[in-house]
Formats: structure tokens, sequence, C-alpha cells
């Protein structure tokens, strides 16, 4: 037994040593997303939205090009003033709460244009899915659509190096959402200013 | 821990910012909605009866129906707006002895949802572990306030001898303890202002 506990110490130890090493290669940003929606979310919803969150690792498999995923979140969020929606013979009348979530998940790649300087611009193309969902509140109801829809989201940014460790992260991203299903009939598109750090 | 609270809680308090808000006000929840016959010529028609109470409800009692009227410090400017209303859209109104063209019948309603919820210890499911599982009880009441206008001379075209209705209207509204009467003006106000085709004038 306790040799066993040896090599299972080592084992751990060099375990250690070598995330550490790998460090070097990870780039994980987190950033605040602000979103300004397009198309037929922008019809939906017209408001920019400030409710927004994005994850984005990076792992480096030559000095300039990085494979890693991302996943965010932005909310979109709009009241209506009371209004009348028609509809063949029926007529209603009321406020509208107009929500729009979209989680993009996506597998990356990332060129990176100079990645020996402090200040390193780059372009990344992002590809997988999107969840979309979409609820319209009136009254005490609420009419939701959904879909997955397949996703495309170039983006550029910049990653301005503060240590050995930290980086200021900032992107601007546009995402298209392909339209998916026969829930929500359009395609979900907008762009995104994302602003936070990278960790290496 | 207190450490682990002070992380904890900032996180907590900015995810519940991120959520956007709903409505404010119960009249946020305010609905006005109608639908009317497209085929009913109303340009036609000119008088209109209307009975001076308005049904909140009904019992019945071995055979016998009882109707329950609302209070008249709510029906009178209740009534009041809806012949104002139908008025100015050139209707004139009538006895029901009369032989209007239409009739017009408000009824209110209210209606309370209750609602629970329990949840049980996680661990009661896991390893069998008995717990007493916590109810709450809720419960929200809506009012509706529905206008039905119906041809008499229809009720021989149909199969059950009943006028069918060629409009009708209602507002629905949560309700709270405080009751404001022209929450009911206003959605009857709404209700003709978005039916334009009652005109006869």
């Amino acid at each position: 037994m306790p040799s066993a506990m040896k090599k299972i110490i080592i084992l751990t130890l060099l375990g250690i040593c070598a995330c550490t090493m790998l460090m070097a290669q990870n780039n994980f940003a987190v950033s605040y997303a602000i979103a300004q929606p397009t198309g037929d979310l922008n019809s939906f919803i017209g408001k920019t939205s400030f409710r927004g969150i994005s994850f984005d690792y990076r792992y480096t498999v030559k000095d300039n090009i990085a494979i890693g995923f991302s996943a965010s979140m932005n909310t979109f969020y709009e009241s209506k003033p009371k209004d009348t929606y028609t509809v063949d013979n029926i007529s209603l009348t009321g406020k509208q709460y107009r929500y729009s979530n979209n989680i993009p998940l996506l597998v990356t790649g990332t060129y990176f244009l100079s990645p020996e300087e402090p200040m390193k611009p780059f372009v990344t193309l992002g590809l997988g899915t999107m969840y979309s969902r979409r609820n319209t509140d009136m009254n005490l109801y609420t009419v939701e659509l959904e879909a997955w829809n397949f996703a495309l989201q170039p983006e550029i940014g910049v990653q301005y190096e503060l240590s050995d460790m930290t980086a200021l992260h900032l992107s601007l991203k546009y995402m298209q959402g392909f339209q998916a299903g026969n829930e929500l009939k359009s395609a979900q598109s907008f762009f995104s200013l994302n602003i936070g750090f990278a960790f290496y | 821990m207190k450490t682990k609270l002070a992380t904890v809680l900032p996180i907590m308090v900015l995810l519940g910012a991120c959520y956007p808000k709903g409505p404010d006000y119960v009249e946020d929840a305010d609905v006005v909605a109608t639908s009317y016959d497209v085929k009913y010529d109303f340009k036609a028609k000119s008088t209109f009866a209307m009975p001076d109470k308005i049904v909140v409800d009904v019992s019945i009692d071995r055979g016998d129906t009882t109707y329950e009227y609302m209070l008249p410090a709510f029906a009178t400017p209740i009534l009041g707006a809806i012949q104002s209303d139908m008025e100015k859209y050139g209707w004139q109104r009538v006895d029901i002895d009369e032989d209007p063209d239409v009739v017009l019948t408000p009824a209110g309603i209210s209606s309370t949802t209750y609602f629970y919820s329990y949840w049980y210890d996680w661990w009661y499911y896991g390893w069998g572990w008995y717990y007493p599982p916590y109810y709450t009880v809720s419960s929200y009441t809506t009012g509706t306030l529905i206008m039905v206008l119906s041809d008499p001379s229809q009720a021989a075209n149909s199969p059950i001898r009943r006028s069918p209705a060629v409009w009708t209207a209602a507002g629905n509204g949560l309700l709270t303890g405080y009751y404001d009467v022209s929450r009911a003006t206003d959605a009857i106000h709404q209700a003709f202002a978005q039916s334009p085709y009652l005109k006869t004038n």
C-alpha cells in the first residue's frame, strides 16, 4: 500500500507540473457582452441588450492558431406600450413584454496576428448551435417559441497582455443563427461587443 | 465561511439584476379582447336594448335560478360607459319590449386560481428517508367583464333557438383588494375603440 501511495503522489505531482506547462497554451476569456439585435430579432426587440456574458476557451495548437469553444448568453428584453394586435376578426389590446434568450454554443478556430507582441489582434470563426427562446407575455399568459439554430459566428478582437497570466480582452462578434424548426420561423442574428479579461 | 459568503453574495445579486423585469402594476396585465361575426351587417341596425343590472353570479337551487348582481356603485358607471359608447357609434337604446335590433348583455365574472407547490428534500428520493414535504399555497383572482351583442331575429336560424353572438368583448385583469371602476370603464372604451365596425353612423 505505501508504495502504491507513493506512486499516486508522484503521478499527481507530475500531473500538476504537466498542467502548469499546459497552462501557457490555455487562453480563457470571460467577458461582459452588450448586444444589438439585427434582422428578425431586431423587428421583435429593437433595444440593445446589456445582459450578456461570454466564456471563450482557446487552446493554442501552433504559435498563432488556437482551437476552442465558446459559450455565451445574450438576453434581450423590451416592454411594448399598450397596443392593439389584430388577427382576422379578433383584436387584443394590452401591454406586451418581449423576451429573447439566446445561448450560442460553438466550436471555434482562432488566428492570432501577433502572438509574441503584448497586443494580440485575432480573428475567430465559431461554428455550432444556438438555443433561442422567444417569449411574448400578455396578461397572465406567454407565447413561447424555441429553436436550436445552426450558428455561424465571425469575430474580430484583441487581447492586450497585462501580465504573464492576464490580458484585457475586447472583441466584436456577429452571431448568425440560421432558421431552424417550425416555431421560430426566421434566422436570429445580433452583434455583440465583448469586454473582459483573458487568463493564460 | 465568511469569505465564501462575501464572494457568493455579490455574484447572486449581480445575476439577479441580470434578469429582465416584467409588469410592475396589476394594470399592466389588463387586456381587452374583441371578436365579431364578419358576415353580420352592423350598419343596417340601429337600436339596442340592455339590462339595468350586471349579473356577477348565478345560483340554481332546486330548479330556481337566482341571479346575483353587481353593486350599483360599480354597475352604474359601467352601464353608463357602455350606453354612451354605443350612442357615440350611432345606436339608439330602446326598451327590450320595443323590438330592438340587437341586445347587449354585460356580465362580470371573477375567478380565483389556487395553486400549490411542494418540495421534498432530495434525500427522500435518494435514500428513502422520510422527510415531510413543504407545501406553499398561493392564489390570484382575475376579473373579467364580458359584453355580448346578439341579434334576437337570428334565434330562429339557430338549432338551439338562441341567437348567436355577433360581437363579444372581454376585458380581463387581475383583481386586488382595491377596486377602481375606471379600469372597467377604460376596458369598455377600449373594446369599442378597437371595434370600429360597430359604427352605424
